[in-house]
């Protein structure tokens, strides 16, 4: 028979550095994975995150963050949100989306943001809150929203866990942007789904 | 059947967050029955009448109780060649470019995690030997790993019912397989012993490192039972435990993309994959 067995070898992964900012990429990998083990390691894993060039380092820093679930871990991925890095932008909010209860206090700010890329990315994280959270939310979102783009993105999230009392605005926005078509249709889809729930 | 105990919303709360910190399960309110019914043949089985009674025994561990609730809780049918088309993919594509990266001599490893009764590893063994040409000349362990200890003791017996055969030709029954009863069969004692059965739980980093590296990895149908933290954990250590290069199958529901950008999508005749990248590229 050509198939063996024998006891299992340990993995042999690059020694930890001492610092998670020092060492190679591997290095600082596990340096970063050993120390998310730890409840105490928001404060390092944030000041990491800060220095970090490596994609797959940052995602272990940010599942690190994700895992502790805290105040200070959110308010660390928080800051991501509105990173220039595309990248680092999606990370952060998938590592948000990962501990909803420690990001719902993030929610108002980042929906009241400035800039509508952090608007639309975090009507994303909607979808995870119980309803009677994520829809005053969103209908304040929609009762000010001004890019197409965003209220798009807040439509097409109430059709999945929007309530009746999100139909007022919905229509709101329907004659506020009566000239897109693509979201009149969303509209349209959201209105029956929550007419037929 | 016992009756289902009294657990109030709280206690609910409290036993699926002990649950999630040991094992990385997530039970929502969704579940609540099937946890409570488990409970209740648990507190059933001790003679055990208030659920904080039970509570402080399970959080003792008294007598293993920790596991063997654990095991009261883990969904483990299954049946050999499940999901035949990732094996067809296996003896196709992915064992061919993992031995090409391989040094003379060096072993394959293959890991199932979770294997439940031991049905998925022991069919990548026949699968292989019936279907991989360079089965006779290379080296390949295969590993079977499951969090639930009495699922394990069942796979190294290798007896199983009509019903988890299904799927096979009487003729690899008969290859393979001896009969033990009505309707109950045993896998050969060669192929029994040529897979290793361990106890591993996938978001448990150490426990994860401590099986080595392998060149594929099953993981099917378990990290739908996680959050997405746990999820995020779970295929960080399986990435760490895969060699670079080395693939890992999913269940035909669950998407690798949804959970890491760690790995790459490879889509191969028969299936898609997941894959380390090969060289990691910096450092």
């Amino acid at each position: 028979m050509p198939l063996i067995r024998r006891p299992s070898p340990p993995v042999e992964a690059a020694a930890p550095s001492r610092s998670l900012t020092e060492g190679t990429a591997d290095q600082r990998w596990a340096a970063v994975r050993a120390a998310a083990e730890r409840p105490d390691a928001v404060p390092s894993l944030a000041a990491a995150l800060a220095q970090e060039s490596d994609p797959r380092v940052r995602e272990a820093i940010f599942t690190g963050l994700a895992r502790a679930a805290t105040a200070e871990s959110a308010e660390a991925v928080a800051a991501y949100v509105r990173s220039d890095d595309a990248g680092l932008r999606r990370a952060a909010i998938d590592a948000l989306r990962a501990m909803p209860m420690a990001s719902r206090p993030h929610l108002p700010g980042m929906l009241a943001d400035p800039d509508p890329d952090v608007r639309l990315l975090s009507c994303e994280l909607l979808r995870d809150l119980p309803q009677a959270d994520s829809n005053p939310l969103l209908i304040g979102l929609l009762e000010r929203e001004s890019s197409k783009n965003v209220a798009a993105a807040a439509v097409e999230v109430l059709a999945e866990i929007g309530r009746p009392e999100a139909l007022p605005v919905l229509n709101r926005v329907a004659q506020r942007f009566g000239d897109d078509p693509f979201l009149a249709f969303s509209i349209k889809l959201a209105v029956d789904r929550i007419g037929r729930s | 059947m016992s009756e289902l105990a009294a657990v109030s919303e709280e206690e609910y709360a409290k036993v699926c967050d002990f649950l999630y910190r040991r094992t990385g399960m997530l039970f929502t309110e969704a579940k609540r029955y099937y946890v409570q019914r488990r409970l209740s043949e648990r507190m059933a089985f001790l003679r055990i009448a208030s659920f904080a009674t039970y509570y402080a025994y399970l959080r003792s561990d008294v007598d293993g109780e920790i596991e063997k609730f654990i095991n009261s809780l883990t969904v483990n049918e299954t049946y050999f060649y499940r999901e035949e088309h990732q094996l067809r993919c296996l003896s196709s594509d992915l064992l061919n470019e993992r031995a090409e990266a391989k040094r003379p001599g060096e072993a394959l490893r293959i890991w199932s995690v979770p294997c439940a009764t031991g049905e998925e590893p022991y069919s990548i063994a026949m699968w292989l030997l019936e279907n991989w040409p360079e089965v006779d000349v290379r080296d390949i362990e295969i590993v079977g790993s499951d969090i639930d200890t009495a699922c394990l003791t069942a796979a190294r017996e290798g007896e199983f019912a009509q019903r988890a055969l299904m799927r096979l030709s009487p003729g690899l029954i008969a290859k393979y397989f001896v009969p033990t009863g009505e309707n109950r069969w045993r896998i050969l004692e060669d192929l029994r012993r040529s897979v290793q059965f361990t106890s591993a739980n996938v978001t448990d980093r150490a426990q994860v490192r401590a099986h080595g590296t392998f060149d594929v990895i099953f993981c099917r149908n378990v990290l739908i039972y996680f959050d997405d933290a746990s999820r995020r954990v779970a295929a960080e250590n399986l990435f760490e435990c895969l060699v670079p290069g080395g693939f890992i199958c999913l269940g035909h529901t669950e998407s690798m993309s949804r959970i890491s950008p760690l790995f790459e999508v490879r889509r191969f005749a028969d299936a898609i994959v997941y894959q380390r990248p090969p060289e990691d590229g910096h450092g």
